[in-house]
């Protein structure tokens, strides 16, 4: 019986061990960024820091405008355009892809892959045999996210990491954000994690955690993605072309999405610039 | 010739023998803190202000602002050195390596060089 019984325990610790860890290793590092934020932006309540520039300058916030309002307008068309089979987007996702921004990027343990709004929103064209959105393209997959998670504002965000494959693709996008490239030679942690909270030209840089909660964000009229936001800053940095593939951007969405959990979704503010 | 004019040509000589090499470094100067600003070049005022200079508008803090660099770095090659490959001297830092990365071309470090030694 005393065997048994140091079998049992010793089959608890290892499944402990399993699953325990990985949770713990995305909490530690999200508590860990906020920590080393606090330190270095006293002056900016934890609270804020997915309200975005706005949380250092309220001159560099949001900025009226009608693009909003257009693009989401355009979105919501693409999103109950019938396809030739007689769906629309709106079937692939539940409850007709309201109030699901938050919960995304997914690892999907089926596909054994993450899948952020864009992957999903293309998987749904192609399982309905219609042609996929370019992500890079603000008229469709642009729009379409616009209109998707602005159904999703006000929504905090709840991307999990629970499982030893999950923690993997969350480790990569880690990796990747503290990974120097480039000619300018610098990580995405080298402005959003070291020098957060100061101003780099203008702007206030923007810490890593609450980096997800705001987009798109609406640039000179055009809506712009998670996606395409780390583009434009590997770009800058030196990096062309751009040597990241699509799972690599989806592994830093999701480690970006994970720091960001607890934040409210806030879809298509207008930007100056 | 009279005593004042001799003065006046000498003066005019010392004058003209230092223009071309004052004019050359102003230039040299002009030269640096085009570099300086210009963002598809060194872009430094993105990361640094520059109190003393009102051409360089800046409101940048990502990078200490630049003052009297001339009293505590005066040896051109530490600064070259620092501007080649700044990872050398701290390998946690922010600061692009302009030479080693070929951000900037020798000549070009050298005309920053000469404007952050202008620099009160």
């Amino acid at each position: 019986m005393r065997s048994a019984e140091s079998l049992a325990g010793a089959l608890l610790a290892l499944a402990l061990c399993a699953a325990g860890p990985s949770h713990a290793g995305a909490e530690a590092v999200r508590q860990e960024a906020i920590a080393r934020l606090k330190l270095q932006m006293p002056q900016v309540p934890v609270a804020s820091y997915g309200l975005g520039a706005a949380a250092f300058d309220l001159a560099q916030g949001e900025v009226a405008d009608g693009a909003a309002t257009a693009i989401v307008e355009e979105g919501r068309r693409l999103w109950q355009k019938k396809f030739r089979n007689g769906k629309s987007l709106g079937s692939c996702f539940p409850n007709g892809g309201r109030r699901i921004a938050g919960t995304f990027p997914q690892f999907d343990a089926r596909l054994k892959k993450v899948v952020t709004l864009e992957t999903a929103i293309n998987q749904c064209l192609l399982l309905n045999k219609e042609p996929p959105f370019d992500p890079a393209d603000a008229r469709t997959m642009g729009a379409a996210l616009a209109w998707l998670r602005a159904q999703s504002d006000g929504m905090k965000i709840a991307v999990r990491v629970a499982s030893p494959a999950a923690e993997q693709r969350f480790e990569s996008g880690r990796e990747l954000f503290f990974m120097r490239t480039g000619q300018q030679n610098l990580a995405c942690a080298s402005c959003h994690l070291k020098s957060a909270g100061r101003v780099y030209g203008d702007s206030a840089i923007l810490p890593a955690v609450g980096l997800a909660a705001q987009w798109p964000a609406i640039r000179g009229g055009q809506p712009v993605t998670i996606t395409g936001r780390i583009r434009d800053c590997l770009v800058r940095m030196g990096a062309a072309p751009v040597n990241f593939s699509a799972e690599d951007f989806a592994h830093v969405e999701f480690f970006l999405a994970y720091l960001s959990n607890g934040y409210p979704v806030r879809a298509n503010v207008s930007r100056g610039d | 010739m009279s005593p004042l004019l001799r003065s006046f040509a000498r003066a005019a000589f010392v004058l003209a023998a230092c223009s071309p090499p004052l004019a050359a470094h102003a230039q040299g100067i002009e030269q640096g803190r085009e570099i300086f600003v210009r963002k598809d070049k060194g872009n430094c005022s993105a990361c640094h202000q520059v109190p003393s200079d009102p051409e360089v508008a800046s409101r940048a803090t990502v990078g200490p602002a630049l003052a009297g660099l001339r009293d505590r770095m005066p040896d051109r090659a530490a600064l070259r050195e620092m501007l080649f490959d700044p990872m050398r001297r701290n390998p946690e830092g922010i600061m692009p390596p302009f030479g080693r990365h070929e951000i900037l071309q020798a000549s070009e470090i050298e005309r920053v060089i000469d404007y952050l030694h202008a620099i009160r």
